[in-house]
């Protein structure tokens, strides 16, 4: 397990750094979108929120038309709102209907943000085993056909087909049942699978709601959805993505997000932030994908650790004199089995500082030993601001405050003291298999926020800056807890 | 595009087609004003799905003038012009159509749309950018389907009529890379007389004899020089209406029956064009006048443009209306009425109606509110005035106050359910009755759209969240039929609350089947395809007091479960023997049927499972919606605790024996708020389903 190292400064900080920070509040978040370089997401209810960075949020999206869990996808240079409005349901009933709309911006103080007329393109009649609430939108990256699923536990969860080019109802498209058990739920595609996700348990219950997401998959968009072991999404099945843990618990309504080639994330609000007053908000987690099955990755929270390449294992380390530990050397060929065992300590920071230079020192790769010039402790830093999913963080030689950062020619070095800078502030995503990317948020004598060159293996023991490229292992280093 | 400051300028077309000439100047001289709606609203609704359509309009997501029906291989099919919204650069308070569709119907009620056939840029002749695609006629003949339809040509001014032949009626269509050479003029009709021969008539009720590959005027057709101003022109064919009212008369549809011919036609009686009609023994006249098909159009839509068709022993007139353009004369939708004749072969005068011809099945979405008959100050508009296609509701203003549709097929409906779009303006109750106002009351429905304080106050403030303001909202109503008609019905809506009552549609819709009762007499059961049990003796839903499931500890449940069972021996409830048809049971419908309320129950379950011979090692596997307690022989096997949901396997027992011959299981499902529902099987250590047993 992890082991935090909270440093007094950012101490009442990290409680909430795990979190979105600003005014995220918000139920059954629609997949994150983006418009004119801002984030929005818009939740049940109506409304929504915005984000700037992708990690501080506050109100002021718009949705009209009220109801429940919307969903939202860019289609050509128009977006498609999906939702689903209660239609009635004098006495709490079930019959639901969900409409489609568009508009050509999200920014309601564009010029562009206008919604056409909502139009309907399913219902439930209040009777029927469904309820017409909640749905999602997938358009279909090998056929370019565009689907919705839409219901809640109250009946079955349906599959229709949409007009991409006007968010109709396809004509003599017939309704199908795939799930039974869930709400809120997901389409998504990935590698030739169709993914079908769901939210289970119970919602609205604040600290005590147990909502979770699960997850069946086919190689067809009409399904069947099937979870790890053969079950049926029609029968109760499903595999979990994401529960509660870490301090907030009620995941539900998960959209994905795709940043780069390997690197996902995964949305989501919770029913209760437990830092946050037990409150509903935003959720934003790394998209793990094992054997074909996706996993919400952890919230990172910094930490000390040690930064392994995952080319070749090697640890990243400032360019130091290697100092050895002295002490009295034990051949295992005269081992006295007799005498006590000393354990030997650690190699302390105070040991070896004295003989580091003052100025910037180069860093470099090398085997790990444990010691103090490969120990990295990564903090947020709140006012640094963030990026989808995170804040930027500072990562400095643990106990002191000299500080990792990118050069002007793409190399790094670790500077005497952190001071804020943007080469100093990085940007750590945890990648679809695990591992992590680094990307500085920025680059001196180049302008604007860097989202291109990243942490890279140039050679076993060169680290470098290159553009990210998932498909190498030079791009991709471990984060392993101290 | 037509542009009447041209025609003036080619003043010898004004010559030679002088009634057309007028006809332009008196359509273009209306003062109509109406607004363009947004082109994307056009294109988000063209590819509405049309399930069902009966009443006028006929078609009710794009526009469909000059509807000409003809009947081929059993089937209607509807070749219309298209009209639609001027694009940008095209003069916009005037015709505009750029193409056609076909539309086929079986019963008249559902239209499918086959999809463009015929269009402006893929026709050689025609100039692209004409949108001057008007009226067309499609007939057939030695084995294909010949289009017939007037353009404006490339070269040339006025207009000219083509040909595009297709082997099926809905195409494709190959248009011919000519014009028929002799035909100057709009509105073709083909009439395949009893003679043989083949007639094209077109304009203002001129005809000519085709050869017979059909894509030429015959060599003998008649010649008439006419004389306009100094000028003189060679005419093909005769002019039949030349001395009949004629003014401004177009869309000649012609048609033979009982060895008359009858010519029809659209002309101005006094300002705008009725449907008349003038009879002959031959094709091509001499015609008598014989009066009027239609009158005027009651709301000043300018033209009207019809044709006439048999269908299965009933004569039909198909004509247009502006029902989706109210402002705007120039977009226009087909409607369909029945027509009659009289013994001596006239026609008798045809009223427009809402309703239109065809049987509704009580299962389509029907537009009700296109009424046959209404009760004083009951009225009809647009939804919504720029989104028209949104289509139309009739408003019931008062307390009394109904309208009547006819002819609603009931005969596949059993235990059915209706689901209605009203809004009402506040709270009120209405009632859907058959025959008349007084009559047998299918569903009784009441609005509760005003808002209401939350029972208890503040207290329960954030209830009131989800109660929303109503009044004037479309809302989907459901409600179960106490009657269902026999067969064919006219149902009547009644207003008999104190709000005014809107309603756009209704359907009917057939109950699922959840159970079905077994019969004392009925042989052993045996457990499905995966093992399921699907036959249980149910107990009568007993209600709880549950408004959360979080009480569902697994103290809580032992406790009430064991309280429960306690009085079971001695409760004098009723026990339902019940087979599902799917593998679960889903007491949830067994509630609504055979509870006092659809949530909050305690369901008692038991079943006999009868073994041929001792089988150990089994698991009693269950899913249920919410929390469950299983009992073998008396003896607790399973609980399933909390808010659960029904999932297949989601808990089993630890190893047991079936014993061989009777074992006895039961059960106790509760549920608050949910879906309650249950499956049950048998498996093996690996997880098989266990099947060699059957069910008592």
């Amino acid at each position: 397990m992890k082991r935090y190292f909270f440093f007094l400064l950012s101490s009442l900080f990290i409680g909430r750094a795990a979190a979105q920070v600003g005014a995220p509040y918000i139920h059954d978040p629609s997949t994150i979108a983006e418009c004119e370089g801002k984030y929005y997401t818009f939740g049940t209810g109506g409304g929504g929120i915005i984000s700037e960075d992708g990690w501080s949020w506050h109100s002021g999206a718009e949705r009209p038309g009220g109801g429940a869990a919307p969903d939202v996808m860019k289609i050509g240079d128009r977006y498609l709102f999906i939702y689903g409005a209660t239609g009635g349901g004098l006495g709490g009933g079930h019959n639901g209907r969900i409409l489609t709309m568009w508009n050509r911006s999200l920014d309601p103080k564009s010029p562009d943000f206008k919604f056409t007329t909502a139009i309907e393109v399913a219902a439930s009649d209040g009777l029927e085993d469904c309820d017409a609430i909640d749905p999602c939108l997938l358009l279909d990256p090998t056929t370019g056909r565009l689907w919705a699923s839409f219901g809640t536990y109250f009946g079955n969860i349906r599959l229709i087909e949409l007009d991409p080019m006007t968010g109709e109802r396809v004509r003599g498209n017939q309704e199908k049942d795939i799930a039974i058990d869930c709400e809120a739920t997901d389409l998504i595609y990935r590698d030739g699978w169709y993914y079908l996700l769901g939210t289970h348990g119970t919602c609205c219950d604040g600290v005590n709601s147990t909502y979770n997401i699960v997850v069946g998959r086919s190689r067809s968009v009409e399904g069947p959805y099937v979870d790890n072991v053969g079950r049926d999404m029609l029968n109760g099945g499903g595999r979990m993505v994401i529960a509660a843990g870490d301090r907030v618990c009620g995941p539900g309504h998960f959209g994905r997000t795709i940043i780069d080639e390997g690197v996902e994330i995964m949305s989501c609000h919770y029913e209760a932030d437990f830092d946050q007053g037990g409150r509903s908000v935003l959720g934003l987690r790394p998209l793990l994908w094992k054997n074909g099955w996706p996993v919400a990755g952890e919230r990172f929270h910094g930490g000390t650790f040690a930064i392994l390449s995952e080319r070749r294992g090697y640890s990243l380390e400032m360019a130091v004199d290697f100092v050895r530990i002295q002490h009295e050397r034990q051949g295992w060929w005269r081992t006295n089995p007799d005498e006590p065992v000393k354990p030997v300590a650690d190699q302390q920071l105070t040991d070896v500082i004295g003989t580091w230079p003052q100025g910037d020192i180069k860093v470099r790769c090398s085997d790990y030993m444990m010691r103090p010039h490969q120990q990295w402790t990564i903090t947020p830093v709140p006012e640094a601001g963030g990026f989808l999913g995170g804040p930027y963080c500072k990562i400095v030689i643990r106990g002191t405050d000299r500080a990792l950062a990118a050069t002007a020619d793409l190399e790094l070095t670790a500077v005497p003291a952190f001071t804020g800078a943007p080469e100093q502030l990085w940007r750590i995503e945890q990648l679809t298999d695990g591992c992590y990317r680094l990307l500085p948020k920025g680059i001196p004598g180049r302008e604007g926020i860097n989202t291109r060159y990243v942490l890279y293996s140039a050679a076993d023991s060169t680290p470098t800056l290159a553009e990210w490229d998932f498909s190498t292992d030079n791009a991709k280093w471990n984060l392993k807890g101290l | 595009m037509l542009n009447v400051s041209v025609w003036e300028e080619k003043g010898f077309y004004m010559r030679v087609f002088p009634f057309f000439f007028l006809y332009l100047q008196q359509k273009s001289s209306e003062n109509i004003i109406y607004h363009t709606m947004k082109r994307f609203i056009l294109v988000c609704f063209s590819a509405f799905v049309l399930t069902a359509e009966a009443q006028n309009p006929i078609i009710r997501n794009q526009f469909t003038a000059d509807p000409t029906a003809r009947v081929f291989n059993g089937k209607v099919y509807l070749y219309p012009s298209h009209d639609i919204y001027p694009p940008e650069g095209q003069r916009q308070d005037w015709f505009c159509m750029e193409d056609y569709h076909v539309f086929s119907s079986e019963n008249l009620t559902d239209w499918t749309d086959h999809g463009m056939i015929v269009t402006q840029n893929k026709v050689p002749w025609v100039r692209p950018t004409s949108y001057s695609m008007w009226a067309p006629d499609c007939v057939y003949r030695n084995g294909k389907y010949y289009f017939y339809f007037p353009s404006a040509p490339a070269e040339g001014g006025g207009f000219a009529v083509g040909v595009a032949v297709a082997d099926n009626p809905e195409g494709p269509f190959v248009p011919e890379p000519q014009p028929i050479k002799g035909i100057f003029g709009i509105d073709p009709c083909v009439l395949l007389a009893s003679d043989g021969n083949a007639y094209i008539f077109w304009g203002n009720g001129r005809c000519a004899k085709l050869k017979e590959n059909m894509k030429e005027l015959a060599d003998d057709n008649p010649r008439e020089t006419v004389k306009f101003g100094n000028r003189e022109m060679e005419m093909v064919g005769v002019h039949c209406l030349k001395d009949l009212p004629n003014r401004q008369a177009e869309g000649p549809f012609a048609f033979e029956y009982n060895g008359n011919y009858y010519l029809t036609y659209p002309y101005v009686r006094q300002n705008t064009e009725v449907l008349a009609y003038a009879m002959s023994k031959n094709p091509m006249g001499p015609y008598e006048y014989k009066g009027l098909i239609m009158a005027e159009q009651p709301n000043g839509c300018w033209t009207n443009h019809h044709s006439i068709v048999n269908y299965k022993g009933q004569w039909y007139l198909f004509y247009h209306h502006n029902y989706f353009s109210p402002r705007d004369d120039k977009r226009r939708s087909a409607c369909i009425e029945k027509l009659y004749f009289n013994a001596d072969g006239t026609i008798q005068e045809v009223k427009q109606t809402m309703r239109g011809v065809g049987i509704n099945k009580a299962t389509e979405k029907i537009e009700i509110d296109r009424y046959s008959n209404a009760s004083a100050g009951v009225t009809t508009g647009l939804i919504d005035t720029v989104n028209t296609f949104r289509s139309y509701q009739a408003t019931l203003p008062t307390k009394g106050s109904w309208f009547k549709y006819d002819d609603i097929d009931f005969s596949m409906i059993a235990d059915g359910y209706l689901v209605i779009s009203a809004k009402a303006s506040d709270n009120t109750e209405f009632c859907i009755r058959e025959k008349n106002e007084k009559g047998k009351i299918l569903a009784r429905i009441k609005m509760n759209v005003k808002p209401e304080e939350p029972a208890g106050g503040a207290a329960n403030a954030p209830m009131g969240r989800f109660r929303r303001d109503m009044r004037g909202q479309w809302l989907t109503q459901t409600a179960s039929l106490e009657y269902v008609p026999k067969g064919i019905a006219d149902l009547v809506i009644t207003n008999e609350g104190n709000g005014a009552l809107s309603v756009d549609w209704v359907q009917f819709k057939n109950r699922q089947l959840y159970f079905t009762p077994v019969d004392k007499k009925a042989a052993a059961a045996t457990p499905d395809e995966r093992g399921f049990i699907r036959r249980w003796r149910l107990m009568q839903p007993q209600k709880q007091e549950i408004r959360s499931n979080v009480i569902f500890t697994d103290s809580w449940l032992r406790e009430t479960f064991a309280n429960e069972l306690a009085k079971l021996s001695k409760l004098k409830a009723i026990w339902y023997a019940m087979e599902s048809p799917t593998y679960n049971m889903k007491l949830f419908h067994f509630a609504e049927k055979y509870g006092s309320q659809a949530y909050g129950n305690l369901f008692w379950c038991e079943t006999v499972i009868n073994c041929p011979e001792e089988m150990t090692d089994v698991r009693l596997a269950a899913g249920s919606n919410g929390a469950s307690m299983w009992w073998l022989n008396g003896e607790e096997v399973l609980l399933l605790e909390g808010d659960r949901r029904m999932v297949v396997d989601d808990g089993v027992s630890k190893r047991l024996t079936l014993k061989k011959g009777r074992n006895t299981l039961r059960g106790a499902v509760i549920n608050g708020p949910g879906l309650s529902d249950m499956c049950v099987r048998f498996v093996d250590e690996q997880g098989k389903p266990i099947k060699g047993y059957t069910i008592e």
